[in-house]
């Protein structure tokens, strides 16, 4: 039974908090640390094909997050196949950024969208060689269950391509994915803004993944200080349980509640009210 | 009588603005600095007029702004080294983007495909072309994209020139004079008081105060987030010819100038207003340059410095009239692209001035864009 306080558990590291944060595209480092603080986030996502590995400490990212306990998502970005995808995450373990990897392999400049067999090969490949594997993948549920019997330790279906911001095209998708999965679902890419994440946690996902809609929103900082508070309201609103939808309205106070010839007629409206709720109020 | 225009900051954007005022002729134009002409970011610049690697991601308003004033420099140069004097030192030499990993080729190929529409002319290397263009590259290089749109100038010059043009064109100069530490902005007219007691009265004025534009949110009345980033800097002796094209990479550039050096650039520190040179800061640079390099590995650098770039939330200049005292425009926060941007940036800026830009065309760029939303974090 999932709780509401319930912590994330991926490849067995318990995670204070469901919003992952990439690093890239940021217009500066101040405005990138100050995104980190107010997100929350405790994972972080980077393209090893951008970083420093020969003297990671020299990175010219991840010298400004050096003094913050992270746990670090290196990812395989530009891979085109699953070889190359393998050699970027060795590449990244042996350069002492541990052994988890964002599977993320394309072969289409203009959507850039996951390539399904090639993920799927290199995520078998990746947990033989044992690495945390998070496939970025498309929402396709079926893929999905496939890349969790690879071994996968978190699924990472995106919402839309890319950088788009064109929010989850296919709840349904996203919805049974959730549904499904023994694995925790890391919604990544194609978000837009805190009403995605809402929705996309509403649909049951365990996790969010952003990037471009906090580096290139107008105020990144406040953006991301949004997608935190989206990622609870999420939650929180998807183990409230929602109403039913109905086709017609239905009024919020019973027809009892009209100004004349109701409850509250004689007397004063806040006597009515605490009259309404209180036991007595409701027997009347 | 002659309408009075202030300009605050002596950097590249504020001695373009002077200059571009005074050139347009109709006013008197004073400039003030806090220190010497020639600015922080500006001084610190390796000059790299380079729009297309700049903005790799997609043709927005900030690319254009930059393409714009890349096509208005060789005139603009050219016309300031005629006033002045001085050579600029306007190069056109491309630039190339190496890739060191094959996964840089997808991004990089994606980045090509939509900057030739926007008349890039960006041309893939593979690995045989780049040893060519580069003999001095790394063998570990896979290839690269070449950009030949792409030039230089030498920053120094460029901002002694301005002054020289501006000096020429009658403008006052008035350097050293201390912060800001008040600016009147009632009654239509702009009264400033510096740090060293300078008084200065105006019809008009141009904030460009670079890195310290923040300061000025309390005369304003709105928030103005801007951060300073320091850019530290090397130079190493080379040859003429060396490293023949401007040369990026994901951890540094290299761009050689005509006096014989090569300029590694830069770091982007968090240190508040501290501009001093860091050991680690230059090793990271020295470190990487021998890996692309391999010739600098046993070299070292012959000069170090470092400034201060004006840092905005989203990375894009404040642009415009300041609302509710449209006698104060704002032309600061140009972060890593100021020299690039300084002759678009005079000549919209005057245009405002002058009438003949409205507003509302550099809305992406209000100086007041962040009010709503900065100090919502406690």
């Amino acid at each position: 039974m999932k709780r509401y306080d319930s912590q994330l558990e991926i490849g067995g590291t318990k995670l204070r908090s469901r919003l992952f944060l990439g690093t890239g595209r940021f217009p500066n480092p101040a405005v990138l640390q100050q995104s980190l603080e107010a997100s929350g986030a405790e994972v972080i996502t980077f393209a090893v094909r951008r970083v420093n590995l020969d003297s990671v400490e020299d990175d010219s990212v991840l010298q400004h997050v050096e003094d913050r306990s992270l746990v670090y998502l290196p990812n395989t970005s530009g891979a085109g196949n699953a070889d190359e995808a393998v050699r970027i995450a060795k590449l990244a373990r042996a350069a002492g950024l541990g052994n988890w990897i964002k599977v993320e392999i394309s072969r289409d400049e203009r959507t850039l969208l996951p390539d399904p067999l090639e993920t799927l090969r290199a995520t078998e490949r990746l947990v033989r060689e044992g690495f945390v594997a998070l496939p970025y993948t498309s929402d396709d549920p079926m893929l999905c269950r496939r890349l969790e019997e690879a071994g996968a330790a978190a699924v990472m279906p995106g919402g839309a391509p890319i950088g788009t911001g064109l929010g989850i095209l296919n709840p349904y998708n996203l919805g049974l994915i959730a549904e499904q999965s023994g694995v925790p679902v890391i919604v990544d890419a194609g978000l837009g803004s805190a009403q995605d994440v809402v929705q996309a946690m509403e649909l049951g996902a365990d996790g969010i993944l952003v990037n471009t809609p906090v580096a290139k929103a107008q105020d990144p900082v406040a953006m991301a200080k949004a997608m935190r508070l989206a990622v609870e309201a999420g939650r929180l609103s998807a183990m409230a349980g929602r109403i039913p939808r109905k086709p017609y309205a239905s009024a919020s106070s019973s027809t009892e509640g009209a100004l004349f010839g109701g409850p509250y007629a004689a007397g004063s409206a806040i006597e009515g009210r605490r009259a309404e709720t209180s036991a007595e109020g409701l027997r009347r | 009588m002659k309408e009075e225009l202030l300009v605050v900051g002596g950097g590249i954007v504020g001695l373009s603005c002077a200059y571009e005022a005074a050139k347009r002729g109709g006013r008197k134009v004073t400039i003030v600095d806090r220190g010497d002409f020639g600015g922080q970011a500006s001084g610190a610049a390796a000059g790299m007029l380079a729009p297309y690697t700049e903005n790799s991601e997609q043709p927005d308003p900030f690319f254009r702004l930059c393409l714009d004033s890349l096509r208005l420099y060789p005139e603009w140069a050219e016309e300031i080294e005629r006033l002045s004097g001085i050579s600029v030192e306007l190069t056109h030499t491309g630039s190339i983007q190496v890739a060191l990993h094959e996964a840089d080729m997808l991004p990089l190929r994606t980045r090509q495909r939509w900057q030739n529409e926007w008349g890039a002319r960006a041309e893939w290397l593979d690995a045989a072309d780049l040893r060519r263009l580069e003999p001095g590259l790394s063998s570990a290089a896979a290839g690269g994209l070449y950009c030949p749109e792409e030039s230089h100038v030498y920053a120094p010059k460029l901002v002694k020139a301005l002054e020289a043009a501006c000096r020429r064109l009658g403008v006052r100069c008035a350097g050293n004079a201390g912060d800001t530490v008040d600016l009147m902005l009632d009654g239509g007219r702009v009264r400033l008081v510096t740090g060293t007691g300078g008084r200065f009265e105006a019809d008009r004025v141009i904030v460009c105060a670079g890195a310290w534009t923040g300061a000025f949110e309390r005369w304003f009345g709105f928030a103005v987030p801007v951060n300073p980033i320091r850019g530290q800097i090397c130079a190493y002796h080379s040859p003429i010819g060396e490293v023949r094209r401007m040369v990026f990479t994901s951890q540094a550039y290299w761009v050689g100038k005509r006096n014989g050096t090569l300029v590694c650039g830069a770091s982007e520190d968090i240190a508040g207003f501290d501009t001093s040179v860091t050991e680690r800061g230059i090793a990271r640079l020295t470190r990487w340059s021998g890996r692309v390099f391999p010739a600098l590995a046993d070299r070292s650098p012959v000069h170090r410095w470092a400034g201060l770039r004006p840092a905005t939330l989203d990375g894009w200049p404040l642009l415009g009239p300041v609302p509710g005292a449209p006698q104060a425009v704002v032309a600061a926060g140009h972060y890593r692209n100021g020299i690039l941007l300084a002759p678009v940036t005079a000549k919209r800026i005057c245009d405002v001035l002058d009438g003949k830009l409205p507003a509302a065309e550099l809305a992406p760029f209000a100086p007041d864009r962040f009010a709503a939303s900065a100090r919502t974090l406690g």
